[in-house]
């Protein structure tokens, strides 16, 4: 497994849990909305954090 | 969200007895998802059960491990706490002493710390869905 996989992996999961507890999305397609939003921002992130640190001298 | 419930566009949640709304809350802790199903939520049940149970399965598949508190390591404590969400079933590893032991060979994995972090998050995401079965029995969400 990549560390991509693993992210991918996690994010998804992640996502479709907070997605099915949200209190604020009440239809299916409000929770399936939020739950891609919350997805890309896990993935997104996750991104610009491997690029901050594939940068730093360490 | 309050007008569109005295309009009648979305149902007022309705309190179920303290008893059943307890009892759905613990059962969380015996096989996630099982609390929702008991209140009616089965659809919902069986989403966030299979995803807290995906994620336990696939921590042990990457070779993650459980905690045990630690009094000489402090931080052992808050991941314990976390892996201690998943209720029963990490009680039943500690106690049969699955996948709580670390070898060189285990720890040494790219995937080892992936492990530990899915194992933790599946603990905190059941603690989460059993405040949630709580919350569906007071009637404070639907």
């Amino acid at each position: 497994m990549t560390h991509f996989t693993a992210l991918v992996l996690f994010s998804l999961l992640v996502s479709v849990a907070f997605a099915t507890l949200s209190s604020e999305h009440h239809t299916t397609q409000e929770k399936v909305k939020y739950g891609a939003k919350v997805f890309g921002y896990f993935v997104g992130v996750g991104f610009l954090i491997a690029w901050a640190l594939y940068r730093l001298p360490i | 969200m309050y007008s569109e419930e005295l309009s009648g566009d979305i149902a007022a949640p309705r309190p179920v007895p303290m008893a059943r709304t307890i009892t759905a809350t613990a059962a969380t802790f015996i096989v996630p998802g099982l609390g929702h199903a008991l209140l009616g939520k089965v659809a919902r049940g069986a989403i966030i059960g299979g995803v807290i149970i995906v994620m336990f399965a696939l921590g042990f598949a990457m070779e993650g491990h459980l905690y045990k508190p630690d009094p000489n390591e402090w931080l052992t404590w808050f991941f314990s706490f976390l892996n201690a969400g998943m209720g029963l079933p990490y009680l039943v590893c500690v106690l049969a002493d699955w996948g709580v032991q670390i070898t060189p060979g285990q720890a040494a994995k790219v995937t080892f710390e992936y492990g530990n972090t899915f194992l933790c998050v599946a603990g905190a995401l059941n603690m989460l869905a059993a405040m949630d079965a709580y919350d569906i029995g007071i009637g404070r969400k639907s």
